[in-house]
């Protein structure tokens, strides 16, 4: 795969996928990819195809679902929407990723 | 549950693919499109709008990659495609693909058939459930005084013993009782002679055996009185009955008796093998008391959890407080439990399988070496290709995946045609056996296509092409890529290693071809041997019958003698006859009942047996047959019943029971049949030794008795004619039937037709070791030639610089000669070496041929060596032709 910036594990795109959804409601690949971007503050700049198999992956799981419609610009595209599963998803990997931060927190706060 | 999910989602997508694939490439586009139209409101171009795009897109092939391995089962495509391409691969080079596949279908097919046939005959020879349960029990003399009948030590059991065993033993579920006889069948067609078996209730209890057609009988009717029902044979009701299917209850004589019958026995349980029709045995009380006639045979299915041994150790003990409870009785007799297996593999059997499995077992090596041999050519061949693949990022285990494939394809190819060639072999196997002969071998008609034997010979054969892929795909795989892609992509060729390991191959298969032609080839004048080894007593001109007087209407000597003279006289009488006797064993037959006897006034000193061939000829037997005599007379031909008895005896007796002596005047005793007292016979004369049992080559003491003196109730004549024998069969029967027309003949044939069935398993044998040994000469032949054609082609460089250099066609033909002489010289002598090995391991099973016999031997050699340099002429042909420019141009 071509990985030309920053290294992004499978993981965190699943979870950024899921709370794109989240807050911007069922999008088209496209848009996922760039509203990453955005969020990110573009220091993010990933190929933008790696987010198809990872749209999969995340389908296969039933997190997401599919189906085709037409984009504002009235262009034939397929919408990825979550699911019941996927919002329970988020809840827990939000809760994992606090705990990770929180204990690293106290690692890297200066010593007393 | 996650990964269930997502692999269910796999495989569904495996069946969708294509319309999968093209939704995706429907999703990039728009995917394109919109970031196109995104950077167009941005103010680029059209055309930087869609670069811009596609840049930040990425790699759409990659993607599309990636994608395609998430969403189908990447192992199961890349197996398909692997096994696609594989099957290409062989289209492409059919010769190889072809040898590789007769091969294996011949060699696969030949071992399965004949694994098979083992099975069925050797190891399951009944569909009796669990027929390891089931043994059979028979009495032993301990310390015995008499010797025994026959061969082995196992006498039949008594009834009254039987009824106490039955009571003390706890080991057995059931113990059942037979007895044989051969009674005359009238009523329902043809008179016939057949083997009837009365049993008790419980023998198809323990066989568990069902009748397919009716009922079996119960213990009610094994009662005196009501005991007229009878249970046909399957085999017995298919050839006497034509399988009528309105069988059931009709009425058939026996010895006179009305019987009717109630069942028909499958074809699957054909215990004992030979019987025909099953009685119900019904004791009279003075039988059932009886501890002293040993006239029964037992069998019995082992209770759950006991194990054979225990069950003959308890017997044992039985045996024992029976004989302290009956000293006159039961001293001295013990008991003998053995698996009924066991028995039915009678002697001669295994002796004839195990030599063919060895056989096929050879034939099964060629076949593994010749796989090898191209197995190996080929994935040498194949290294550059290899390389390529590896410098463009295989991993090892794919590229061993890769190689392997094409291995296992051929491998399930040439088991689809060995399956085809088993049931092929089977098929005329089954066919060319004479019915005579295959009745007696118990399981003959369960031979099927065993799945066992298929897996094992499918098994072997694609390991060995497995494992000899392996090898140079090990090789492969080590190999310096900078090196291998350097070296030229059309000429491969092996490292010296792989070179010695493909002449060991061809070495081998030679040696084992010499084996097998050698062993078939002495095995085949072994037979030849044993088809003449009667021919000094005319078999050809000779017609033999089996006549039983039925005790009913002949109860005394003097009215039998007088039957036998007036047949003889009859039958010499007619035309073409030469001469007409009787005996009781035919030369050269199954038969060798060996007899006790005592010598008068030569008291036997306890321990030491005494036995001889018995048999009782008319007068004229030794002059028919040519047999000498060498002191003293034959019978005169007026003897009769009143007579004082006469015996002769043969040279062998005379060398053991009267050693430089001449027992001419003196006086023995042959053991007594029931209800009888032997009377004294005197020796009148010496006569030559004649073999009488045709597997035992070390012949036998013989005594003759003299027909008109102690006539027999059932005797075989021999009638030996001018012509053909069977033509006057029928005045046979005529002149016969004149003096008493209820007297069946029995087995009217040609004395070398009763020969050929005795020697007819011995044949099988040997058409198969020649089958086999063909298949392995034309397998070596086969590797030779590959061998040599690779060398040749790996080599045409370098014959080309040869030739470049100055030397001649000629020259380069006699390289490749030389090379291929020394290979097969090499094989040839190894399998000489071995084959006079064997032979002498063997010996015992050449009748009649010298293991080491020269002729053989030489005329082998020479045959395999021919062929083997015959086959290498195409290679050196092709190398002495070779365009040395083109060779050396050819990179």
């Amino acid at each position: 795969m071509g990985e030309s910036k920053s290294d992004v594990l499978q993981g965190t795109l699943d979870l950024m996928v899921l709370k794109t959804l989240e807050s911007m409601g069922p999008l088209h690949g496209y848009g996922i990819a760039r509203r990453i971007e955005q969020v990110s503050d573009n220091s993010l700049i990933l190929n933008q195809g790696t987010i198809y198999p990872a749209l999969l992956r995340l389908e296969q799981r039933g997190w997401i679902s599919s189906e085709w419609g037409t984009s504002e610009t009235n262009r034939r595209a397929k919408f990825y929407s979550l699911s019941r599963l996927g919002r329970k998803q988020i809840e827990e990997e939000t809760e994992n990723w606090e705990r990770v931060a929180n204990t690293m927190a106290r690692f890297l706060a200066p010593s007393n | 549950m996650n990964q269930i999910r997502t692999l269910l989602s796999r495989l569904a997508s495996l069946f969708r693919s294509r319309k999968l694939d093209a939704a995706l490439d429907e999703e990039f586009r728009s995917h394109i499109d919109l970031a196109t139209e995104e950077n167009i409101h941005g103010g680029m171009s059209r055309q930087q709008a869609r670069t811009a795009a596609l840049r930040s897109f990425g790699g759409v092939t990659q993607t599309r990659e990636a994608y395609r391995n998430q969403r189908g089962l990447p192992i199961l495509e890349v197996l398909a495609r692997d096994l696609a391409f594989a099957w290409r691969q062989l289209w492409k080079s059919p010769g190889f693909t072809l040898t590789c596949f007769l091969t294996l279908a011949l060699g696969i097919g030949v071992n399965t058939a004949i694994f098979s046939m083992m099975d069925a005959i050797i190891l399951h020879p009944l569909a009796v459930p669990g027929l390891d349960r089931v043994v059979t029990i028979a009495e032993r003399q301990t310390g015995g005084i008499q010797g025994g009948a026959g061969a082995s030590e196992d006498k039949q059991v008594s009834f009254a013993n039987y009824t106490s065993w039955q009571q003390q033993s706890q080991s057995f579920d059931n113990l059942a009782i037979r007895s044989y006889v051969t009674l005359s069948l009238t009523g329902a067609g043809d008179a016939a002679r057949v083997q009837a078996d009365y049993t008790s209730a419980n023998f198809f209890a323990v066989l568990k055996a069902i009748p397919f057609l009716g009922r079996a009988y119960s213990a009610s009717e094994c009662l005196p009185g009501h005991d007229d029902v009878a249970l046909l044979s399957f085999g017995f009701w298919k050839k006497h009955f034509a399988s009528d299917p309105a069988i059931l209850g009709r009425r058939i004589l026996l010895d006179g008796r009305a019987y009717t019958v109630i069942g028909v026995m499958p074809r699957a349980a054909q215990y004992p093998s030979v019987a025909e029709i099953f009685l119900p045995l019904a004791p009279s009380q003075a039988q059932l008391a009886n501890r002293v006639n040993h006239d029964y045979m037992v069998i019995g299915r082992l209770k759950p959890g006991v194990t054979a041994p225990d069950a003959q150790a308890e017997l044992k003990l039985i045996a024992a407080r029976l004989a302290n409870q009956f000293p006159a009785s039961n001293a001295g007799w013990s008991v003998n439990a053995q698996p009924l297996l066991d028995s039915i593999n009678g002697d001669l059997t295994p002796m004839y399988f195990r030599l063919t499995l060895i056989a096929a077992a050879f034939v099964l090596l060629v076949v593994c070496a010749n796989i090898a041999n191209l197995q190996f050519v080929r994935a040498i061949s194949r290294s550059p290709e290899i390389a390529v693949r590896a410098a463009l990022g295989a991993g090892r285990g794919r590229l061993l995946r890769l190689l392997l494939t094409e291995n296992i394809l051929l491998g399930l190819l040439g088991a689809a045609g060995g399956v085809l060639i088993a049931q092929l072999c089977l098929h005329f196997c089954i066919v060319a056996m004479p019915d005579s002969v295959a009745r007696y071998v118990a399981g003959w008609s369960n031979i099927s296509l065993n799945g066992r034997a298929l897996a094992f010979s499918i098994g072997i054969a694609v390991a060995a092409g497995l494992v000899s892929g392996i090898l140079p795909a090990f090789k492969a795989l080590r190999f310096n890529l900078v090196d291998q892609l350097k070296a030229g992509s059309r000429s491969a060729s092996g490292s010296r290693s792989a070179h010695r390991l493909r002449d060991i191959f061809a070495v081998a298969q030679i040696a084992l071809s010499v084996l097998l032609v050698v062993g078939a080839a002495l095995m085949c004048k072994g037979m030849w041997a044993m088809l003449h080894m009667a021919d000094e007593f005319q078999p050809k001109q000779t017609l033999t019958f089996n006549i039983y007087l039925p005790p009913a209407r002949y109860a005394n000597d003097t009215s039998t003698a007088a039957w036998y003279n007036a047949s003889l006289e009859r039958l010499r009488a007619l035309p073409g006859v030469q001469h007409a006797e009787i005996t009781t064993i035919l030369p050269d037959g199954q038969d060798g009942w060996m007899d006790d006897f005592q010598i008068e006034n030569h008291p036997l000193q306890p321990g030491k047996f005494q036995s001889a061939t018995r048999l009782t000829v008319s007068s004229g037997y030794f002059s028919a047959l040519h047999i000498p005599i060498l002191s003293g007379t034959a019978f005169p031909a007026g003897s009769s019943h009143g007579d004082a008895p006469t015996a002769v005896v043969s040279r062998k007796f005379q060398q053991k029971y009267f050693p430089g002596q001449d027992p001419i005047g003196h006086r023995i005793r042959m053991s007594a049949e029931a209800g009888h007292v032997a009377p004294w016979v005197r020796i009148v004369g010496v006569s030559d030794d004649v073999n009488y049992l045709w597997v035992d080559r070390s012949t036998e003491p013989a005594v003759y008795l003299n027909a008109a003196q102690m006539p027999p109730s059932e005797a075989t004549y021999m009638v030996v004619t001018t012509g053909d024998p069977l033509a006057i069969a029928p005045a046979v029967r005529a002149a016969l039937a004149s003096l008493d027309p209820t007297v069946p003949l029995d087995a009217v044939e040609t004395y070398q037709q009763s020969l050929d069935q005795d020697l007819a398993g011995l044949l099988y044998v040997a058409a198969w070791l020649t089958v086999d040994a063909f298949i392995g000469l034309l397998l070596a032949a086969i590797g030779i030639f590959g061998v040599m054609a690779n060398s040749v082609a790996e080599r045409s460089r370098e014959i080309g610089l040869r030739m470049a250099l100055g030397a001649s066609r000629r020259d380069m033909l006699g390289m490749v000669l030389r090379r291929a002489a020394l290979l097969t010289g090499i094989g040839v002598a190894s399998g000489i070496f071995l084959a006079a090995a064997m032979a002498r391991l063997s010996a015992s099973l050449l009748y009649g041929v010298n293991p080491y016999d020269p002729a053989i031997f030489a005329s082998i050699t020479v045959a395999v060596t021919a062929i083997a340099l015959l086959v290498s002429c195409g290679p050196a042909r092709r190398a002495a032709s070779i365009d040395p420019m083109r060779a050396l141009r050819t990179e």
